[in-house]
């Protein structure tokens, strides 16, 4: 049934794994019409279903643990669950193709690009390999074949995923969150060339995303998953504009903006967590966190279809704005943790005007180059860093933005105290020495040592006297909103946002003068992201911690900085205060970070 | 590239420094007294304290290092003690026999290693069931893997030779490799060839089989590691078969850990020689240092040790360039 009909149509699609703690329903019900040609975005936090939906379509499911497959995911006819390995072997290139999250590790390290984008097409010329690449943007074409991944980019790798995808003409594409991994101005370049390469040659595109800026920039229609099913769907603009379902007002709300609209008070947070997928649901599976949910709720889903809108909501477009503040606009109470610590800020106790953070004055961070052969001159250093001055003030808040390579993450270290600078001073301010928050909190946490005991190391290490360390562990889980079980809880126990505050509770266990974060909400999913901004706010005013926030997201810059720097090139090309620099940026560079933001615009909620 | 062949031989040089710097200290260390032992245990003092001055052994250390050296770099090992011949025609005539079967059981070992390997990664029933073989293979010694290989195949089955490189009935050609096999095909006698395959097959699996077993459960568990990458499932969305994914993209990525392993394995054989020769009276080195060791004859004990550590060092060597050939991101460092 090729031609008119959907390229991909799912029906009630169910996806359950089997674990030792019992099936983990990944998709309960899913149905998603793709039409020849539509560029379709599927929306949702992590733990939606939304991948492993992506991921049934093209038969790559993984095989440990065994899915068990229910309902109908016809592939251009061809049914992917009923379908032999054969058989959807054989579709894959041809009549769907992939481009997945991570650049860095979706290119073979070991083979070259040409040899890569030859096999996708199944075998192709050097000159065609070269006329694929150069479609896609990529610059010297007949040069970049030759390179191996780890040579190019993270961008330029992407464009390669892209070139692949595109080469045997598929009827449809997955796109996996395909620019999540991707700086700021490079991510938007990515999504248009393949909005673009999609509408071109009349290619269908499923673009799988966290983030509903980047499906409201290039799509069509939008898909908002929830607990393994589609709540709402509709073209981009109905949804953005005219949400039905509170969960995309929700989400829509949690989105930290550039336009400024949360100014000085908390981001919105969705309240609680998403469903548990190892319970079964009755109702609807958003009631427990909504605000417009009564009992009507809980009983079977209501399904409104019209047009090509459809919601699963009781009460549609009842609620229009997501409610002021969240749970933590309640917990802004100062929270009693920095009492019985005489080392924090002394200058207060003296009533001295208190001393900087820290201050930076023409740093410098070079890195040696190896010598291309023994004996060898060695090459000229790389410079990271080429003479910063910075100032963090007694608990202030200094975002440092930036790209990959910038040089952003190097003067943090130096801050820190991970790398020496290679010229220049770093001078931190009196109290408990500077601690970091990193973005992959899973990885900067020991796998199997309790919560507890890891933040009570850190209590030893600084000398806190052991009667006090058990008082001091539960105050600071509670303080950064983790329930009292995560003491005894291994990290793998926890979910990644309860792992990052487990990381920030072990880095405020004894409050530092000065709280490094790299990169810390990048990894987590937009409501999570919102709720550990907030955290992070209300720790500084509480434990009167400075804040440097390392990041290339510049709407995070806004929710938490008082200060942002812009740097590019190791070099700071702009520093003003957060409202000035987002309202009157005066770099060019600054201006093209600012463009490059994936915005949703005219979020006219009608009231 | 040829930037990092450079740096490796740089360091494979050091590496042979440090080598005769420790036998040297070994000689200097160990009690023995090579003077007497060459004048013979009835000779006079006299005699013996001659024979010191004669061979050095009265001047001061760091002299004796200096001679040392520049007799190693003129590849001169002395005199065999119990033999009499010059240490390195005594390793010319013995080395050709340990080489052959050391590189047959090298190949063997990576050959089962890699097949292994491949089986264990592919799970399955035949997974479990080879898992359950390896773990019991590992954990039983060479020389008795080498008697049970004998006892089925030369006391039982009696189609296989048990001693020897080649049976009585053939004439030893001379020269011009001393590898029995590799002359056999030059001077175009097919039976000797054959006659000389089945001498290397016992002994050659005797020696191969631990190695293989280590390599295949590195290779495994690697594999495993790599089919859970990104690359891996790009390579199933290209539509591609398993076995392409398998053998174009995963076998390559996962063989790192691999090639360590297959390097340092070299060691080990390099050190079962000794027994494995002894076992199946194969003339190599491994009889020699045997039979040397006896004798405490020192200038023949070093210079072997030499050559073994030499062939250790030049293995890994290759292994270290291998290993950059398979994953291009080694090269830049």
């Amino acid at each position: 049934m090729t031609g008119t009909g959907p390229v991909l149509d799912v029906q009630d699609l169910h996806v359950t794994f089997a674990s030792s703690g019992g099936d983990v329903h990944a998709v309960r019900g899913a149905s998603l019409q793709i039409a020849p040609g539509e560029v379709v975005g599927l929306v949702g936090e992590s733990g939606s279903g939304k991948s492993v939906l992506g991921l049934t379509a093209l038969g790559l499911l993984p095989r440990k643990p065994e899915p068990r497959l229910e309902g109908v995911v016809l592939l251009d006819g061809l049914d992917m669950i009923t379908a032999t390995d054969e058989d959807m072997r054989a579709r894959r290139g041809t009549d769907i193709s992939a481009v997945f999250q991570d650049p860095m590790g979706s290119l073979n390290p070991s083979m070259r690009i040409g040899a890569q984008v030859a096999e996708a097409a199944g075998g192709a010329t050097d000159e065609e390999v070269a006329e694929m690449l150069a479609a896609t943007g990529i610059p010297e074409p007949e040069h970049k074949a030759r390179a191996y991944p780890h040579e190019l980019s993270g961008g330029l790798r992407q464009r390669v995923m892209i070139a692949m995808a595109l080469s045997r003409h598929p009827k449809l594409i997955i796109a996996d969150e395909p620019t999540t991994a991707l700086d700021v101005t490079v991510q938007a370049k990515v999504l248009d060339l393949l909005a673009a390469a999609s509408r071109e040659r009349g290619v269908a595109l499923l673009l799988v995303t966290h983030d509903l800026g980047v499906a409201a920039r290039i799509c069509d229609r939008i898909a908002v998953a929830y607990a393994g099913r589609i709540v709402e769907e509709g073209t981009a603009a109905q949804l953005l504009q005219q949400p039905h379902h509170p969960y995309t007002v929700g989400l829509l709300a949690s989105r930290p903006r550039l336009d400024g609209s949360i100014a000085g008070g908390d981001l919105p947070t969705l309240p609680g967590r998403p469903p548990d997928p190892r319970l079964p649901l009755a109702g609807c599976a958003f009631a427990p966190r909504c605000p417009a949910a009564d009992a009507q709720c809980a009983g079977p889903l209501a399904i409104h279809v019209n047009g090509e809108r459809r919601n699963e909501c009781h009460h549609p477009g009842v609620l229009t704005r997501w409610p002021e503040g969240g749970p933590h606009a309640g917990r802004r109470d100062p929270i009693l943790l920095k009492a019985p610590n005489p080392v924090v800020a002394p200058a207060m106790v003296r009533g001295v005007p208190p001393e900087p953070a820290v201050v930076v004055r023409g740093a410098v961070r070079e890195f040696e180059r190896p010598k291309p052969f023994p004996f060898a001159k060695r090459p000229a250093p790389f410079t990271a860093v080429a003479g910063v001055d910075l100032e963090v003030p007694h608990a202030g808040s200094v975002a440092i933005v930036g790209e990959s390579g910038s040089g952003k993450s190097t003067l943090l270290r130096m801050i820190v105290g991970l790398l020496e600078p290679t010229a220049g001073d770093v001078t931190l301010g009196p109290g408990a020495p500077p601690q970091m928050i990193f973005q992959d909190a899973g990885a900067s946490l020991t796998p199997w040592m309790p919560i507890g005991k890891q933040i009570e190391e850190r209590l030893a290490a600084l000398d806190v006297p052991s009667s006090e360390r058990g008082a001091r562990v539960a105050a600071t889980l509670e303080a950064v909103g983790l329930p009292a079980e995560a003491q005894t809880a291994v990290p793998r126990a926890l979910s990644g946002g309860q792992r990052q505050r487990a990381a920030i509770a072990r880095a405020i266990a004894v409050p530092p003068a000065l709280l490094a974060c790299d990169e810390p909400v990048s990894a987590l999913d937009v409501s999570l992201a919102a709720q550990v901004l907030n955290l992070l706010c209300h720790l500084r005013e509480t434990l009167d911690i400075a804040l440097l926030f390392v990041t290339h997201d510049l709407a995070a810059a806004r929710a938490v900085a008082d200060e942002v720097v812009v740097m590019q090139r190791g070099e700071i090309v702009e520093r003003a205060a957060t409202e000035d620099l987002f309202t009157d940026p005066q770099h060019p560079y600054t201006r093209e970070l600012l463009a490059a933001v994936p915005e949703i615009h005219a979020m006219a909620v009608p009231a | 590239m040829g930037a990092l062949v450079l740096r490796r031989f740089g360091a494979l040089l050091a590496v042979l420094f440090g080598l005769a710097c420790i036998v040297f200290v070994l000689q200097t260390v160990i009690p023995s007294d090579p003077a007497r032992a060459m004048v013979g245990a009835n000779a006079s003092q006299e005699a013996v304290e001659a024979k010191k001055a004669e061979l050095g052994y009265d001047d001061p250390l760091p002299q004796q290092f200096t001679q040392y050296l520049q007799r190693l770099a003129q590849g001169d090992l002395q005199s065999s003690l119990r033999t009499r011949n010059e240490v390195t025609a005594d390793l010319r005539e013995f080395a050709p026999a340990t080489f052959e079967l050391a590189f047959s059981a090298f190949v063997l070992a990576v050959a089962m290693g890699l097949g292994l390997g491949l089986l264990l990664a592919g799970g399955g029933r035949a997974g479990r069931i080879i898992r359950i073989f390896l773990i019991g293979g590992a954990s039983v010694p060479a020389f008795l893997t080498g008697l049970l290989l004998i006892l089925v195949f030369y006391s039982w089955l009696g189609i296989l030779p048990a001693s020897g490189r080649v049976g009585d009935n053939f004439i030893v050609p001379d020269g011009p490799t001393n590898l029995l096999v590799v002359d056999s095909i030059i001077g175009g006698t097919p039976d000797l060839t054959l006659d000389a395959l089945k001498h290397l097959i016992l002994p050659a699996l005797t020696l191969a089989l631990l190695p293989a077993l280590a390599i295949a459960r590195t290779l495994s568990t690697s594999l495993t590691q790599v089919e859970r990458e990104d690359y891996v499932r790009t390579a199933r969305s290209k539509g591609l078969t398993e076995r392409t994914v398998l053998l174009k993209h995963a076998l390559r990525n996962a063989s790192g850990p691999a090639l360590t392993m297959s390097g340092l394995q070299v060691g080990l054989m390099l050190g079962g020689v000794v027994v494995v020769e002894r076992i199946f009276a194969w003339p190599g080195i491994g009889l020699y240092i045997d039979q040397s060791i006896a004798y405490s004859d020192f200038p023949a004990i070093t210079g072997a040790t030499l050559l073994l550590g030499t062939a250790y060092v030049l293995v890994n060597f290759f292994v270290d360039l291998t290993q950059a050939w398979a994953d291009p991101r080694i090269r830049t460092v």
